[in-house]
């Protein structure tokens, strides 16, 4: 199961203030147990804060970097950052959801259980590490806790209460002491705490909570005590004052990431007074130094521009608006798909200017590892620049990582068809503070495969029961070799009969050569090279019958030759195809047997083999060899599901004189569809598709030699709807004209056409003049109108010619 | 039937006198001019009295008359010479059954003529019925489509069953004429002929009566109701046709199976081909890069979030 996650973790850092050069945090440590302390999952940067002095008047104020709680430092392992992403994508099914931040906590979570590879692992430690409190409070909920104790409803200081016990916690309250309020859970402080209602929690732990509140910057004074209730719990309130500084009127946000840490120096305790001030005027100096070295952010503007307001509109810089400043900071670079990007500090209060520092996550390096099935790490057949060329520039080192270029990357890597799964995966550079590494983690697909499908068909023997003779083994043979040298050349072979005793009757088979990269692998000129050998049988729609014309001894055009063309891609769908063809044309009747002319049945009722030529030569066997370029414009795109825009084909096979005949002719059509979007719709996910009108128009014809298996035929699903293949007419040059109208209704549509298909009046000019033998107009129109179900299209079509209209079932688009 | 032994035109003497004469004249007349063949194709709806003509022509029961049904569909040619000079008629099916063209005949008739030269087309009609009609046309157009337009030029319009009283009390001659424009008319439409496809005069259009009970004047010669004998003014028309300066149609694949269209513009491939690159390849790949040029990108690929190109 594909899943793509990103969960910022550090939406529960809490700021650490107040300002001066701090060095930045460690990306938090997580851990692969389920034993990781309730408050892993935030950032840990502690600092000592002095309640007791009074309001913070001096900048900076004198602090002290605590080290990393020991629990932490013992866990086991180090395995993500703090906003750990992972794209895992899985080649099983070709979906693409995506979990966002925070969303659909426990479902996300299973799926990732599901995700396979390694990747998936680390992705359920994070998970389980992001869901920690809460996963923690549900253990300690089972747990057995103690009563308090004491008389009921009264008031009990934290260090009053029994160490030994374990209490359960019914309700916490929140008392904002400066607008003596209680606040509710919407308040953003809120989130700061870990206890939860109906935990149990020790006093310790009580006390680690209020120290950790305490510790945050956020609050010059915490308080916590608890309430008795008659049932033995407790209700606990948190009572707090906001910290706040003097107001600003300027901000300014700059990148930190990749900044050299500045190690602090220690404060002596035992400094003096002028040693102080000393130290003090040094870290303002280093900070300033910092800040002039940061680089700029990436936010825009507008973002300035809110935050600028939001300053002004408080006036006083308080620890909620700070709050504030780093969510609409943080949304921004997320809503961007800057998935690493976090405000690590606010610095410079007390100033005019609030500095808010952002690392971006910058990517350092680029790793591109091979994985065998057990996701050990190997030496991968495929050669790197044949994946590094599918990465998007901005997984480059030096550019910000973002989470749609490791998208596009993983789409594109996906479109080689070479690896059965593939990560994209960054991760926090150890080496460089605040870089990021981008792996992608690939595993191959099995280079050589080969495939047997067999099926048996039981023909109705004689009185309908089948007998041991009519059954047939049939299936196919198909094998292939991928990814050549490393470099995505394959060569893919396959043998289809329906009869594997007697495969002469009808063997088709099928090589292919396909050879990537012809201009080198560093060349950004994509061009592809396939040879092929092919065979293939069709029915000719040139001897059809028109209306009213009963059955006309149907001709069978077997085709077998080779090919060599180069395929330049202009775009994904845009593309100029040249190249070489040389093939064998054999036309045979119902009874396989070669026939160089048509049959027509006479209207005594007898047969007669004296129809227009089914080949060049006049024998049945044509051999040719010709030119083919095909160039196609396709700049269409999906509006809501709906498809926009035009395509435009053109194709000429040019004869080059060498075959049966000397064929030399120049055979050409030109195709222009367009999809005029009828109203401006809103884009996005479940909104409504906006009515299409179709219109289209293809040219076809030829100058020179025109044998009739070549000439264009007129009628058919994918001609003229409504009539049979065939059943207009078989000319040198023809038009055709469609117009459809497509209205959305109820997640599908419903359409409207109207064509018609003229042979220009060529139809004579194809030899035997097959349009006339057998009894066709050589132009008709059609219209109807059609729902499409899924994939397949039901429509009513009226024939012009005879009038008659006729229900159909279509699998796939016309156009 | 084409390897058959010319006989000796026996028949020319169970003809008048009078018409003998005419006849030899006619044929000395052609003998000067160096014309010791001539051939003689006639063609017709069904029914219309070709098989009479021809056998009124060469003075004998030469092909059998088959009056109440639809004759084989095979050409026949009957081929009679006298003191040095070959006829030959070669008499075909009808070309109408069913109210169609009979394609079937219309082959046979192809492939009989097929390396033989036609001097004269006798185009046969009745003289007796009242209106023209697109089956007309359609005959000539698939006369005209076998043989080329050129056979117009040698080709006369006969109109048997001259020996009628025309309805309504029509004079004889104005009936005739009428007749005679609205045919030719058709003959033109049908063949596409214009005026300066013609050469020469306009085709000519010859009575004949096959009817035994055909009145005869003081020289036992079978004559119209006009009183002339239409039998040596048939020749003499024939041998004016025959003499009238353009070629005869010599019948060869090419001309059986039309122009070959395979040939057509053969020649001009190489400039359709730098057209077609020119005009069609290279604007759809400009419109190409267009749309390269012109495709949204997300903000992500468009904001340059290089350090390399970011100041510092």
């Amino acid at each position: 199961m594909p899943v793509f996650a990103s969960a910022p973790a550090h939406l529960r850092t809490p700021i650490r203030l107040p300002s001066s050069f701090t060095s930045r945090p460690e990306l938090p440590n997580i851990s692969a147990t389920s034993s990781a302390p309730q408050r892993s999952s935030s950032r840990k940067c502690q600092l000592s804060y002095s309640s007791s002095s009074s309001a913070p008047s001096q900048n900076p104020e004198p602090l002290k970097l605590e080290a990393l709680s020991p629990i932490l430092k013992n866990l086991p392992k180090v395995i993500a950052t703090s906003s750990a992403i992972v794209i895992v994508f899985n080649l099983g099914s070709h979906l693409f959801s995506c979990n966002g931040a925070g969303g659909g906590g426990g479902g996300g979570g299973n799926g990732f259980g599901g995700g396979g590879g390694g990747g998936g692992g680390d992705g359920g430690s994070f998970w389980r590490r992001f869901f920690a409190p809460a996963a923690m409070a549900d253990e300690s909920q089972n747990q057995e806790w103690d009563s308090h104790g004491l008389p009921a409803n009264i008031v009990v200081q934290l260090n009053k209460l029994s160490g030994f016990k374990k209490y359960r916690v019914s309700d916490i309250f929140f008392l904002d002491r400066r607008r003596g309020v209680i606040v509710g859970p919407e308040d953003s402080f809120f989130e700061m705490v870990s206890l939860r209602p109906d935990g149990v929690y020790t006093k310790a732990q009580l006390q680690k909570e209020l120290e950790t509140l305490a510790t945050c910057g956020m609050f010059e004074k915490v308080d916590m005590e608890g309430k008795t209730n008659p049932d033995g719990s407790i209700g606990v309130t948190i009572s707090f004052t906001e910290s706040t500084w003097q107001s600003a009127d300027k901000f300014r946000c700059i990148n930190v990431g990749l900044l050299p840490q500045t190690k602090p120096i220690e404060m002596d305790p035992d400094m003096t007074e002028k040693e102080k001030l000393e130290y003090f005027k040094n870290q303002e100096k280093d900070y300033k130094r910092r800040i002039d070295r940061a680089r700029p952010c990436l936010l825009p503007m507008p973002v300035y521009n809110e935050v600028l307001q939001m300053l002004r509109d408080q006036g006083k810089v308080s620890a909620r608006l700070l709050q504030r400043i780093r969510d609409r900071v943080q949304k921004w670079y997320h809503d961007e798909g800057y998935a690493c990007a976090q405000v690590v500090n606010f610095g410079n209060l007390n100033t005019k200017e609030v500095v808010c520092e952002v690392v971006e996550g910058d990517i350092t390096q680029l790793v591109i590892q091979f994985q065998d099935k057990l996701g050990n790490v190997v030496e991968g057949n495929t050669q790197i620049p044949v994946v590094k060329r599918e990465l998007p520039r901005q997984l480059r080192p030096s550019y910000v990582f973002n989470i749609e270029a490791g998208k596009q990357a993983l789409r594109n890597i996906n479109s080689l068809a070479l690896f059965s799964n593939i990560e994209v995966n960054p991760r926090p550079d150890e080496k460089v503070d605040g870089g990021i590494i981008v792996e992608i983690k690939l595993k191959e697909l099995e280079q050589k495969t080969a495939e047997v499908s067999t099926e048996w068909s039981i023909v109705p023997g004689r009185g309908g029961y089948p007998t041991l003779a009519s059954l047939q083994p049939g299936g196919t043979v198909t094998f292939e070799h991928r990814n050549i040298k490393g470099l995505n050349r394959s060569i893919l072979g396959s043998v289809t009969t329906s009869n594997f005793v007697n495969p002469q009757d009808d063997l088709a088979f099928k090589l292919e050569y396909v050879h990537p990269y012809l201009d080198g692998v560093y060349n950004p000129r994509n061009r592809t090279l396939r040879v092929s050998c092919f065979n293939s049988r069709k029915l000719s729609p040139v001897f059809t019958g028109g209306p009213g014309v009963d059955e006309v001894p149907p001709i069978w055009v077997d085709r077998a030759g080779a090919k060599a063309n180069i395929t330049e891609n202009f775009t994904r769908q845009s593309k100029f195809t040249y190249g070489l063809v040389m093939e064998e044309i054999t036309t045979r009747d119902e009874s396989s047997h070669i026939c160089p002319n048509g049959q027509r049945v006479l209207p005594s009722g007898g047969v007669t083999v004296d129809g227009p030529p089914t080949t060049l030569s006049g024998t049945g066997i044509d051999r040719m060899a010709f030119l083919q370029a095909n160039i196609t414009r396709d700049n269409t795109k999906f509006v809501n599901g709906t498809i926009v825009g035009q395509r435009n084909v053109f194709q000429v096979d040019q004869g080059l004189g060498v075959g049966s005949n000397f064929p030399f002719f120049n055979r050409h059509q030109l195709t222009l569809t367009r999809f005029f979007q009828l109203k401006e719709v809103e884009e996005g996910a479940g909104k409504p598709p906006p009515p299409v009108l179709v219109l289209h128009g293809h040219y076809g014809g030829c100058v020179g030699d025109l044998p009739s298996y070549d000439a264009f035929t007129l009628g058919g699903p994918y001609s003229v709807r409504g009539y049979n293949m065939g059943e207009i007419g078989a000319a040198r040059n023809i038009l055709e004209l469609a117009a459809e109208l497509r209205i959305p209704v109820r997640g599908t549509h419903v359409y409207a056409f109207a064509e018609h298909g003229n042979d220009l009046g060529s139809s004579k000019d194809v030899k035997g003049n097959p349009t006339e033998v057998y009894r066709r107009m050589g132009k008709g129109s059609s219209y109807g109108c059609g729902v499409k179900l899924g994939l397949v299209r039901a429509e009513y079509a009226v024939d012009h010619n005879s009038g008659t209209g006729a229900l159909f079932f279509r699998f796939g688009e016309r156009f | 039937m084409a390897s058959q032994v010319i006989r000796e035109w026996s028949g020319i003497n169970t003809f008048a006198p009078a018409t003998q004469t005419k006849l030899f004249e006619l044929l000395g007349k052609l003998k000067i001019e160096n014309v010791n063949t001539l051939t003689i194709l006639v063609m017709g709806k069904g029914g219309v009295g070709k098989s009479s003509t021809v056998n009124s022509l060469i003075g004998e029961r030469a092909v059998s008359i088959s009056p109440f049904q639809s004759e084989g569909t095979r050409p026949v040619m009957v081929s009679r010479s006298r003191a040095g000079f070959t006829l030959n008629v070669i008499d075909t099916p009808g070309l109408i059954e069913g109210g169609y063209i009979n394609d079937m005949a219309l082959n046979n008739i192809k492939s009989f003529l097929l390396n033989k030269t036609i001097d004269v087309l006798l185009y046969v009609d009745r003289l007796d019925s009242y209106r023209v009609d697109n089956l007309d046309r359609e005959v000539v157009k698939a006369i005209t489509d076998s043989l080329g337009k050129a056979i117009w030029n040698r080709a006369l319009v006969v109109l048997t069953h001259a020996q009628l009283s025309p309805p309504d009390g029509l004079p004889y001659d104005e009936f005739f004429s009428k007749r005679s424009e609205a045919l030719i008319r058709a003959l033109r439409l049908g063949a596409g002929l214009k005026k300066h496809d013609m050469q020469g005069s306009a085709i000519p259009v010859v009575l004949v009566e096959n009817s035994g009970r055909c009145n005869k004047n003081e020289n036992e010669e079978k004559i119209l109701p006009t009183g002339t004998p239409w039998i040596s003014h048939l020749v003499q028309i024939i041998t004016e046709v025959a003499l009238n300066g353009s070629k005869s149609i010599v019948v060869d694949k090419k001309l059986i199976e039309g122009p070959n269209p395979n040939d057509r513009g053969k020649i001009l491939i190489p400039i359709f081909l730098a057209f077609q690159y020119f005009f069609a390849i290279k604007p759809i790949e400009w419109a190409i890069r267009g749309d390269i040029a012109q495709e949204s990108r997300p903000s992500w690929e468009t904001r340059d979030t290089s350090m390399v190109s970011r100041r510092f």
